[in-house]
């Protein structure tokens, strides 16, 4: 049962690779008009492209999960997991893997060549790796949580940004102080250990939140 | 008279229209006496001049914002785990209120900012936190109002609240320890001293009334909320005729 459902997941973003390129194309265009608004001023953009990066990120990841439940409740495949017996908190757990896996894992590969492009130095290109693979999960879930408050709307695009943005805020904070820390030879550790707490504390939690939502979200 | 019987969306509805008006009358005196008492009697602050004041209006308002949020989430819980009809109708009607505390707070913050910091806003962790709260307020008002079912929308807003609920305190925290990173010129320059005893009680005061102000409104409201629901009812009908 588990298997076909993450061979299911798996195979729809395989099917559809404009899923996994047009994110990645997306947050390469964002960044890059960074510096064409700003100045190509470089003290300027060493100083401030941890933050570029981040909010590059958060914008992907929203779009990127607003419309996460959209193609299963029009093909009333939520209402089947809901009523039916298998443990739909593991199938929402690996819904959340695979839309991260398609969506955020490749703009984490490419932060080398961002750092290139942006001449970022190593040590720091390695602390907003990090922080990207540690955040970019929560962040995901807690989109996708926005994105099943507002499943019922026929219009919800804007809607659910607004209402998940004030929870991004912490792992905001612990991620740019992270990068603002090394870049400035001060120890990161203890940003990252807060953001992992963040993370194994969300992970769990967020397939039965999601089933719980769903459940008010689709019952008419 | 027990519990489940003012929880009776018709009982209450008959009976606290002439509570409210009493309500209404009672806390806009005890709001004057408190303008007057904090606007006049209380004396004046050797640092900062008269322009101290409009802490009376600020500091119970901040209270009030964050006391409402409570509210809103603690009866969404109630609503959500009891199935309580005037819970539901409660939850989702402190929204507005709270926005506007959150509002209050703000403006008053920053009118209070001008003459003491020299600017109306700086990126404080209190001032965030607040901004943010004022966030989560709209973020609840806008999810209610998209939906057309009102009743679901209620109960995943009490989701919202319940979920922002636990947020807040990670939210601020972290804004807070942000701020202490990106130190600030503001904060520890202005720390406040330990308020004198005929300064503290105006402000005491006027938390109370701002209590009693929420107590007012959120009847109000909920007796609004009740109508909205309940106008086709029958007894709506034979209620509005008598």
């Amino acid at each position: 049962m588990l298997k076909i459902i993450i061979q299911k997941e798996l195979s729809i973003y395989f099917r559809n690779l404009n899923s996994i390129f047009l994110p990645l194309v997306l947050f390469f265009l964002i960044i890059s008009i960074f510096p064409l608004v700003l100045g190509p001023e470089k003290k300027l953009l060493e100083k401030i492209i941890p933050g570029i990066i981040w909010i590059t990120t958060i914008l992907t990841t929203l779009m990127s999960s607003n419309n996460f439940f959209k193609d299963d409740f029009n093909n009333g495949i939520i209402e089947i997991y809901l009523t039916s017996d298998a443990s739909v908190e593991l199938v929402f757990f690996f819904k959340i893997i695979a839309c991260w896996i398609f969506t955020c894992l490749p703009i984490i590969i490419f932060i080398p060549l961002l750092s290139i492009l942006f001449d970022i130095p190593f040590n720091s290109a390695f602390v907003i790796f990090i922080t990207l693979f540690i955040g970019t999960p929560i962040l995901i879930s807690i989109g996708i949580f926005g994105s099943a408050l507002t499943i019922g709307l026929s219009k919800n695009n804007i809607l659910a940004p607004i209402i998940i943005l004030p929870f991004y805020i912490p792992v905001l904070i612990f991620s740019a102080s992270a990068i603002d820390s090394v870049s400035i030879g001060l120890s990161y550790e203890m940003q990252i250990y807060i953001l992992l707490a963040f993370l194994v504390f969300i992970l769990p939690i967020m397939p039965y939140l999601l089933k719980y939502t769903l459940r008010f979200s689709i019952n008419n | 008279m027990n519990i489940s019987k003012i929880a009776n969306l018709k009982f209450f509805y008959t009976r606290t229209k002439n509570i409210t008006f009493f309500l209404s009358v009672f806390s806009f005196v005890l709001f004057s006496v408190g303008i007057f008492w904090g606007l006049f009697i209380a004396p004046e602050d050797y640092l900062q001049g008269n322009s101290y004041r409009i802490i009376y209006m600020h500091v119970p308002a901040a209270w009030l914002s964050l006391q409402t949020y409570i509210f809103m989430a603690v009866t969404g819980f109630i609503a959500l785990v009891w199935k309580v009809k005037i819970m539901e109708i409660a939850s989702i009607q402190s929204a507005p209120i709270g926005a506007l505390f959150t509002i209050i707070a703000l403006v008053t913050g920053m009118i209070w900012g001008k003459p003491t910091w020299g600017t109306y806003w700086v990126w404080d962790a209190r001032l965030t936190s607040e901004l943010i709260l004022l966030f989560l307020y709209i973020g609840v008002i806008a999810l209610y109002a998209s939906f057309k079912d009102k009743r679901q929308a209620v109960k995943i807003t009490s989701l919202l609240a319940i979920i922002g609920l636990i947020n807040i305190p990670i939210i601020h925290y972290s804004v807070e320890w942000w701020n202490t990173l990106h130190q600030g010129p503001t904060v520890t320059k202005f720390e406040k001293p330990s308020a004198h005893i005929s300064m503290l009680m105006p402000l005491l005061y006027m938390f109370f009334v701002f209590n009693i102000y929420f107590l007012t409104v959120i009847i109000k409201r909920i007796r609004l909320g009740i109508y909205l629901r309940e106008k086709n009812s029958k007894w709506m009908e034979e209620y509005r005729n008598d």
